[in-house]
């Protein structure tokens, strides 16, 4: 059989707490046309034939939307293809022979549950903390009583393209969530659904980041490169307004 | 008044308010560099216009209420420097084995400890030295003369060198981020503000540094 032959140096680590190391693996058969998620079921089916723990990660949609994966791969969150999710990469960047280290999002606010797996709850209760919008129930308003310009509408999107990995905690020197929440605060804030609420929103939005244990944006450009959604800085900009401006009115 | 002070309180104590109190301090600290830089020209122009100019500024009733405000200056962008970037190394009690950068990063920006720390240093001795010696030596030639002495010394000459780089490292990231901060960032504006906070951060370092080196060589004295 032809396919690439690899070596997998893979973080195990067997519960919350519990000490863990680096572990190399070898895999064979790899097609160029696999992504890396199926590289890792290969490597799992090897091991789960030979009586041994499969490596714990995650993913569910395995297309790239629902930010499950995370995966940081050879220093990098979700591996070297920017734009782009673990689960979407494709093996075709590696060559046979090559060794590849894979390691879980490493930050306080993300603590290793197995393996490759770690909690990120922490941003569920971000969102908890003023993530939407109270409306009062009762049926849909006429959609052109609240007109929003095409800008305003796009520039939203970009901000709600985040799907919550947290690829920019993984890649933050600071382990930083600020480019999470900048894009939670962002999208809501540009649209008059969004404006009631929008000081308390963006005030305790951090103070919950902050209380999770992420550290402090230090501008250093590192999530954005990684995110794959590619939410821009200029969306942490935005939640430093925000909160300037909350701080002073709410 | 008590609502006024938990405000504050919860401002200073958050991420983005730690932040941006170390950028506008961060900011006023520039504007002190391009204040004395300024005086420092002075010193292009001979001993007794640079020594009048020591002598006005001396003489201002005011001077100790300027410099406590200077140094409550310093100690707050230090301060808040240091509770952000203690607060940041918790963050990720575990580091990756491997580690690579994804292309944000700058050499200004993943040091900005490291130079801030050689200039509060370079600052201890240059206050030392200028400000704070003796009334002795100030009475032969007055500052120009001490100004003068110090930099005979080549270590001295590299010190101050050294030192000024890393400030302009420091400032070749603070700048912008500052503005970042206090959120500052478009598309139009900001390749506009990286590139003068670029500059004026190798200005600082320049000009600042030009001063020791030509004492050294002669040209100034
Ligand atoms: C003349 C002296 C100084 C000037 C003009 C200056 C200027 C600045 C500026 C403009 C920033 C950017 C703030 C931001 O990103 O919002 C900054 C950040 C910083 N400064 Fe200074 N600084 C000076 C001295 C110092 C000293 C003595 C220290 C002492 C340790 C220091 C430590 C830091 C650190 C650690 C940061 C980064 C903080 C962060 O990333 O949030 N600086 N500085
Ligand atoms: S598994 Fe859904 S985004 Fe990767």
């Amino acid at each position: 059989m032809s396919g690439m032959k690899l070596t997998l140096k893979i973080w195990r680590q067997k519960g919350p707490g519990a000490p863990g190391e680096l572990r190399s693996y070898g895999v064979q058969d790899i097609s160029p046309d696999m992504s890396f998620l199926e590289m890792l079921d290969v490597l799992n089916e090897q091991l789960i034939k030979l009586g041994e723990d499969p490596v714990a990660f995650d993913h569910d949609c395995r297309e790239g939307i629902c930010g499950m994966c995370s995966l940081v791969i050879d220093g990098r969150a979700h591996g070297k293809d920017s734009g782009k999710t673990s689960c979407d990469m494709r093996m075709r960047g590696y060559q046979d022979g090559d060794t590849i280290a894979i390691e879980p999002f490493r930050a306080k606010g993300f603590p290793v549950v197995k393996d490759l797996v770690v909690d990120r709850s922490a941003f569920d209760r971000i969102m908890q903390a003023g993530g939407y919008v109270s409306v009062n129930a009762g049926s849909a308003p006429e959609a052109h009583s609240l007109p929003v310009p095409y800008e305003k509408a796009e520039a939203a999107m970009d901000h709600a393209a985040c799907i919550g990995c947290g690829a920019c905690v993984a890649a933050c020197p600071n382990a930083s969530a600020m480019l999470f929440v900048s894009a939670k605060v962002s999208q809501l804030a540009l649209l008059p659904q969004g404006g009631p609420e929008r000081a308390r929103r963006a005030l305790s939005m951090l103070e919950q980041h902050d209380k999770e244990g992420f550290g402090n944006c230090t501008n250093e450009g590192e999530c954005e490169k990684v995110c794959p959604k590619s939410v821009k800085i200029s969306s942490i900009a935005r939640l430093n307004r925000e909160f300037l401006r909350a701080s002073v009115l709410y | 008044m008590i609502a006024l002070m938990n405000a504050l309180i919860r401002y200073a104590t958050s991420s983005i308010g730690k932040k941006q109190i170390v950028g506008l301090t961060g900011l006023m600290l520039c504007g002190f560099l391009a204040g004395h830089l300024a005086g420092n020209f002075l010193l292009y122009k001979g001993e007794g216009v640079f020594n009048a100019y020591a002598q006005f500024l001396t003489s201002n009733p005011l001077l100790p209420y300027i410099e406590l405000a200077l140094l409550g200056v310093f100690m707050t962008h230090i301060g808040f420097a240091l509770w952000v970037t203690w607060e940041d190394l918790l963050a990720r009690p575990e580091r990756y084995a491997v580690r690579r950068n994804a292309g944000g990063r700058t050499i200004g920006s993943s040091t900005m400890i490291y130079t801030g720390a050689l200039t509060l240093a370079f600052l201890l001795f240059h206050v030392t030295v200028f400000k704070l010696s003796g009334e002795a030596e100030q009475h032969v030639r007055g500052l120009f003369g001490v100004v003068i002495d110090c930099f005979k010394s080549g270590a001295w000459v590299a010190f101050y060198a050294a030192a000024l780089l890393g400030l302009g490292v420091h400032l070749s990231h603070g700048v912008q981020s500052a503005f970042q901060t206090f959120g500052v960032n478009h598309e139009k504006l900001t390749p506009g503000i990286k590139a003068a906070g670029l500059l004026f951060a190798a200005a600082m370092a320049v000009c600042f540094g030009m001063i020791p080196v030509l004492t050294k060589m002669g040209r100034i004295g």
